[in-house]
């Protein structure tokens, strides 16, 4: 039979039949980690003092150095053995994880890998120098690893590293859209500052998870402090007006500036179906009339 | 009234009805769902009825008509309707979909839904008259 | 470890790990065919258990075909036994004979359908083949010998490869295709070519078409096309609720702040309703998208009568049946982008996409 080779997913498998060259490489690392075990103490040494001439992660003390250092170097090498992906992935993220908190930069992270990979490297030419062919072939073997080790970690690093920001940025725009409880089933919502979209998007989270929350009745949306919108920023929040009355709530607007009231205008809100009040103190007022009634009318205007 | 698992229950408390839905329904349900609640209605001479949607994760143009339909349905038979427990993520995305619900009467959740009917209907769950 | 002593006449037995790898291939297989789910596993059991017995004496590339083989056969086996069975139900006692070992047959079947396969290549493209599988010789020197490089020469290799998996189906099959797009539909998809199934609206075939359908889960199984995708066929109001559900599921994978899922999954059920309402059968394709950012695409196609006014469609209000009229409007404006293409008299492919982040 005439064999129909294949070059799919089993040929993915079967990959681990040798080159020539490959082989040899490959089997050169067995040797190259325990070398890099071997020489663990003095290596990890030689790397920290490297780290301090550089002035890199200074933020950590030096009993953090050293365990820090310690972990990465063993991580290093078991993923050198091993040149499992996942390992490697898993221990970039495990990494990242630990360092970002302390404040350590990306330039540093990727720094002290690379650092490590010189060290490593030189410690392999000291002890292969006098057979030039071997050298050759145990750096052939090694720096392609550790550059994939060095890449890994640095993607890692930048990607870990973009989403704690964006934590930090999430929950600094909850704070933004403070939602408060100022009387039974009362929120106001002071809305300070420019509203862009992401921002409105956060305004509808906390309003609407704010109603179920707080049971609200009435909501008091203040912007008397923005000082203008786009149309869809405009838009998000009469959507998020009239999504409060799904959930049962009014809601009253105070402040509305000239600007706003005629954007809202010409993307064809209708004015007198939303319930707007020229200040806060009156929207309050307004607000607790309606409480001394009972629920919510679809126009959302205070009970007759 | 239903077969199979409960996917909603129909429960009569004095002049009100109180309609749960469980759990996600399909289209068809949704219309059995209609069928059965409107002809509880009409043979319970309710004032009111209360349709809870707090277990719905979805509520797109068909199930937003098909409650616009139940209320006006009801309407007509004497009865006034409340949707309580429409979620907040939920309470956006129709609004966005651009449905109208303007004729539909809404409220936080089951409690409030009978303190609209006590105040608007005379309707209570106080033994039917 | 590195693999770099083990000795070559180890490679002519497949390893556990090659045959664990064709357990999707064979219940794909199986399950197209055998609708109960318990006699499904016992099959995909029976089939896998068949080619261990016999993978000492298939050749290594073979392995996949003759596990494809197999699995219909012991299919077919089964449907026979079935057919039996009902013949002889009258019969209190059970004549079933014990199971006839029919590997030969299937070796000799098999062994038919390749070289069936191998006549329907060109004489140049069956040369080249043989050439490279057979005599072993490499790419560098049959480009030279054909004037041409090395890398041609290994495309080429790799067209041929993927007609010859397809024109061995369709021996196997023993038929012909029923239309003139089936061979190009088939052929990109063998190819893993995800492109070109695009071109030739792949998708949508095999929607149209039995035999391409069902040719085409084996030959999925070994382009990387659309592994990642998640596939909900949609024929009934109980589909639309599938639908929506599991594009949530891929959308919360994904990432989406709840809100968006939520537009996403209402979204989904506007446009999978429309296949219910209006067309015979479709499909929703979840897709998880990387590039230029993350975020969610979901295709829904249908075979069925087409939208004739597709712009009246997307404006509010417009309602051949009580339900058409927000459906797409809403849709789209639940989503980032979002596109239609319809064909009037075939069926209507809605395109929307959310990423992470916007608005
Ligand atoms: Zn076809």
């Amino acid at each position: 039979m005439t064999g129909t080779h294949d070059e799919g997913p089993r040929g993915v498998a079967r990959s681990e039949a040798p080159r020539p060259l490959d082989g040899d490489e490959e089997a050169l690392l067995p040797e190259l980690v325990a070398h890099l075990r071997e020489h663990r103490t003095k290596l990890r040494q030689e790397w920290v003092s490297r780290i301090r001439e550089e002035n890199l992660l200074q933020a950590m003390t030096s009993q953090e150095m050293s365990a820090e250092t310690t972990s990465v170097y063993d991580n290093y090498v078991e993923v050198l053995e091993t040149g499992s992906v996942a390992a490697l992935q898993q221990y970039a993220r495990d990494l990242s994880e630990r360092i970002i908190p302390r404040g350590v930069e990306t330039h540093e992270v990727v720094g002290i890998v690379l650092l490590l990979r010189d060290v490593l490297a030189r410690s392999l030419f000291e002890k292969y120098q006098r057979d030039f062919g071997m050298l050759n072939r145990v750096l052939d073997a090694y720096e392609p690893a550790a550059n994939r080790i060095a890449n890994t970690v640095a993607v890692s690093f930048v990607d870990e590293r973009e989403r704690v920001i964006r934590q930090q940025q999430d929950s600094i725009r909850e704070l933004s859209t403070p939602v408060l409880p100022v009387r039974e089933r009362l929120l106001i919502l002071p809305i300070i500052g420019v509203l862009d979209r992401e921002r409105a998007r956060q305004l509808t989270v906390q309003l609407l998870g704010g109603i179920r929350t707080h049971r609200a009745k009435v909501v008091v949306i203040d912007i008397t402090g923005v000082p203008g919108m786009d149309e869809t920023v405009a838009n998000h929040l009469v959507q998020t007006v009239d999504a409060s009355r799904l959930m049962g709530a009014s809601v009253i607007i105070t402040g509305l500036s000239p600007d706003i009231a005629q954007t809202l205008v010409t993307i064809g809100v209708d004015l007198s179906k939303m319930a707007t009040i020229g200040d806060l103190q009156g929207g309050l007022e307004e607000a607790e009339r309606m409480l001394g009634y009972a629920p919510s009318r679809p126009d959302g205007a205070p009970m007759p | 009234m239903t077969s199979g698992p409960r996917l909603f229950s129909i429960l009569r408390q004095g002049s009100i009805l109180i309609a749960s839905i469980h759990t996600a329904l399909d289209d068809s349900q949704l219309e059995r769902f209609r069928e059965d609640l409107i002809d509880r209605i009409g043979r319970d001479r309710a004032k009111g009825v209360i349709i809870d949607v707090a277990a719905l994760d979805v509520v797109d143009s068909f199930a937003t008509r098909t409650l616009r339909g139940i209320a006006e349905m009801a309407r007509l038979r004497g009865a006034q309707t409340v949707v309580v427990g429409i979620q907040p993520d939920v309470a956006f995305v129709i609004v966005q979909l651009g449905m109208d619900t303007g004729s539909l009467v809404t409220a936080l959740d089951l409690e409030e839904g009978l303190t609209h009917l006590a105040a608007t209907a005379g309707a209570s769950i106080g033994p039917a008259r | 470890m590195a693999a770099a002593g083990r000795a070559d006449s180890s490679r002519d037995r497949p390893s556990p790990a090659e045959i664990t790898a064709l357990i999707p291939l064979v219940r794909r297989i199986v399950a197209s065919r055998v609708p109960d789910r318990a006699t499904a596993d016992d099959l995909v059991q029976e089939t896998l258990t068949r080619v261990l017995a016999a993978s000492g004496r298939v050749e290594p590339g073979m392995l996949e075909p003759y596990a494809i083989v197999t699995a219909r056969n012991v299919v077919a086996s089964l449907w026979r036994d079935q057919d039996r069975q009902r013949r002889n139900q009258h019969r209190v006692v059970d004549l079933r004979p014990p199971e006839a070992p029919d590997e030969d047959v299937l070796v000799q079947e098999d062994r038919q359908a390749v070289a069936e396969a191998l006549t329907r290549l060109t004489d140049r493209e069956r040369a080249t083949l043989l050439a490279h599988e057979v005599s072993g010789q490499d790419t560098r020197s049959l480009a030279a010998e054909l004037g041409s490089t090395a890398g041609a020469v290994a495309a080429q290799l790799n067209r041929t490869r993927a007609r010859l998996r397809v024109e061995y189906l369709l021996a196997v099959e023993r038929t012909e295709p029923p239309t003139d797009r089936c061979r190009p539909v088939l052929l990109a998809i063998s190819g893993g070519d995800r492109r070109r199934q695009r071109e030739v609206d792949a998708a949508r075939h095999l929607l149209e078409c039995d035999l391409c359908a069902r040719l085409s889960e084996p030959l999925m199984g070994r382009g990387r096309a659309r592994e990642a995708d998640v596939r909900v066929p949609v024929q009934s109001d109980a589909d639309v609720v599938a639908a929506r559900s599991a594009a949530r599921e891929v959308a919360s994978g994904v990432g989406f702040p709840p809100t968006d899922l939520t537009a996403i999954a209402t979204a989904v059920s506007e446009v999978t309703r429309n296949i219910v309402k209006f067309a015979d059968a479709g499909e929703v394709v979840i897709e998880v998208l990387e590039e230029p950012r993350r975020g969610i695409r979901i295709v829904a196609r249908d075979v069925g009568p087409g939208i004739p006014d597709v712009d009246r469609a997307l404006r509010d209000g417009y309602s051949t049946y009580d339900g058409l009229g927000l459906g797409l409007p809403g849709a789209r404006r639940l989503m980032d982008e979002f596109a239609i293409v319809s064909e009037v008299g075939r069926g209507t492919t809605v395109t929307m996409t959310k990423w992470v982040g916007e608005r």
